[in-house]
């Protein structure tokens, strides 16, 4: 992996071989959130970071076909990811690699890999869910 | 809060006008409904102007007074309103309001967008936005809720295609409409992909083009018209961004048409014909069941039974709705409420539905957290 690329936005995961998002909990209501949230929106506390499951389910999906926005591919696909363990349903980029093997309630894994560019149109490390399981790619 | 009635309307076609800029389509919008109506500029106590783009494709600003100035609308106050896909219909809200408390005996609503220059792109959230970042545009977006919606309730791709072919059908008889030609449903299937199931003829087209009405206390609208269509209810709200969300549904079409019957004392049985936010052919299927038009998961059986076309139970989108016309986004929803003054005045040709009394117009803009960021609903009678 290409380690000196920035991520997409600050803060939101951690990379390596075992990347994990970082989402935050509220310790009041024990709500979770990603992306973490100034405070919490139900109870305007502090909330703290947390790290959430790198395995989910996926939830619905779409392929977009035509020229995208940030140098992603063409075809690439996004979806919604429940992350049980947390409680949470997450969008998440899909790994471009994977689009045929996408279906309602499959097990996805999370991944962090140098996908497209930023708002500045540099290369930059994105997260997302892949059908595959195991190992850094 | 007071009654209120729309007085007079004006509206150009929606598609290409290349040779008259944003200021130049407002003005000649509010001219006619001045006109319409049959008041004088200085009669107007307010006008509030929608527009989404023009900050970030024109770099230009508090374009409503240049608008209204056109028209001869001076030293009142004018709002600038922008609320997405909504904007013209938040204006309407903001102008009622103002007319309904008594703050303003007469308000002028007014919409105008243009959206066809060259390498346009996809719509998205705000590039500042993380869903953005990692890839949500608007047709993904739809895409999504039309897979899942297949996926849950059994909707087909032919019955989301059968949204396009229905609204080219009513455009038809639109002149007003940019895209006129009666399309199929193996048409729109075999159009260029865009985000699967969506083709390109299941996307509404960009377009430019703008729309005006005159708002007026109901105890002066006598004055002016024989034909007062009184606001019923009007309701914005925005997204509760619940997690996890709902994509199978649109929980703020529930809760904001559920307040506007309220508002009006009527239901949905009660509705003569509805002008909805199809930007997207899965769009108008979950506004089918949003607004209560059909039960939940019924949305693609109830096209399919030609309920919603002229002559059917409940016509949506005479106009051709957004599929057909095109989507000027400032004006998209002024032109949605225009085109059920017209069916309530009696006026709409060979679209009208005999008899019409109530009308509703429901808008919705922008994505946030698997919800909607604003919705409206409208509803006028005569």
């Amino acid at each position: 992996m290409n380690n000196d690329l920035k991520p997409v936005m600050e803060g939101i995961f951690e990379a390596g071989p075992s990347p994990q998002l970082i989402g935050a909990i509220c310790p009041e209501c024990q709500q979770k959130f990603f992306p973490k949230p100034m405070v919490c929106p139900q109870c305007l506390g502090e909330v703290q970071d947390i790290k959430l499951s790198p395995v989910g389910k996926l939830y619905t999906y779409a392929i977009l076909r035509t020229k995208a926005m940030y140098k992603l591919p063409q075809p690439y696909a996004v979806g919604w990811v429940d992350l049980e363990a947390d409680g949470l349903r997450i969008f998440t980029l899909l790994d471009p690699e994977k689009i045929e093997d996408l279906d309602f309630g499959k097990k996805v894994f999370l991944r962090v890999g140098p996908i497209g560019v930023d708002n500045n149109g540099e290369a930059c490390l994105r997260y997302y869910f892949t059908t595959q399981d195991g190992g850094d790619k | 809060m007071r009654p209120v009635d729309i007085i007079g309307v004006g509206i150009t076609n929606f598609g290409k006008h290349i040779e008259k800029s944003l200021v130049e389509l407002g003005g000649k919008v509010a001219v006619e409904a001045l006109k319409d109506a049959g008041v004088k500029p200085s009669q107007i106590n307010a006008g509030f102007f929608a527009n989404m783009q023009a900050g970030s494709l024109f770099s230009d600003f508090t374009i409503g007074q240049n608008v209204f100035y056109q028209a001869g609308i001076n030293s009142v106050p004018v709002f600038n309103v922008e609320n997405a896909c909504t904007s013209g219909s938040s204006a309407f809200n903001l102008a009622w309001m103002g007319v309904a408390s008594g703050a303003y005996d007469m308000a002028m609503v007014l919409g105008a967008e243009k959206l066809i220059i060259p390498n346009l792109g996809l719509m998205q959230a705000g590039t500042s936005e993380l869903d953005t970042l990692e890839g949500m545009v608007v047709p993904n977006a739809f895409a999504m809720r039309a897979n899942l919606h297949m996926a849950t309730y059994g909707t087909t791709k032919e019955q989301l295609a059968m949204v396009s072919v229905k609204n080219r059908r009513h455009a038809s008889m639109n002149p007003l409409a940019q895209f006129r030609n009666p399309i199929t449903v193996e048409e729109v299937l075999n159009a260029p992909m865009i985000a699967d199931p969506l083709t390109r003829l299941s996307c509404c087209p960009n377009a430019d083009g703008a729309a005006a009405l005159v708002l007026c206390a109901s105890e002066l609208s006598g004055r002016y018209t024989s034909k007062p269509i009184r606001v019923a209810g009007s309701v914005l709200v925005s997204g509760s961004y619940k997690n996890p969300c709902n994509l199978a549904q649109w929980e703020a079409d529930k809760r904001a048409s559920s307040i506007a019957y309220e508002m009006a004392g009527l239901g949905p049985e009660d509705l003569d014909a509805v002008e909805c936010h199809d930007a997207f052919t899965i769009s108008e299927i979950l506004h089918y069941e949003g607004l209560g038009l059909c039960p939940e998961g019924e949305g693609g059986r109830f096209i399919e039974s030609g309920a919603t076309t002229l002559g059917g139970k409940i016509p949506v989108n005479l106009s051709g709705g957004l599929l057909s016309k095109g989507h000027p986004l400032g004006a998209t929803a002024v032109a949605q409420i225009i085109e059920g003054v017209r069916q309530l005045r009696g006026e709409a040709g060979s679209l009208q539905v005999d008899g019409a009394k109530v009308f509703m117009a429901e808008c919705m803009g922008a994505d946030k957290a698997g919800d909607v960021k604003t919705c409206s609903v409208n509803i006028i009678t005569k």
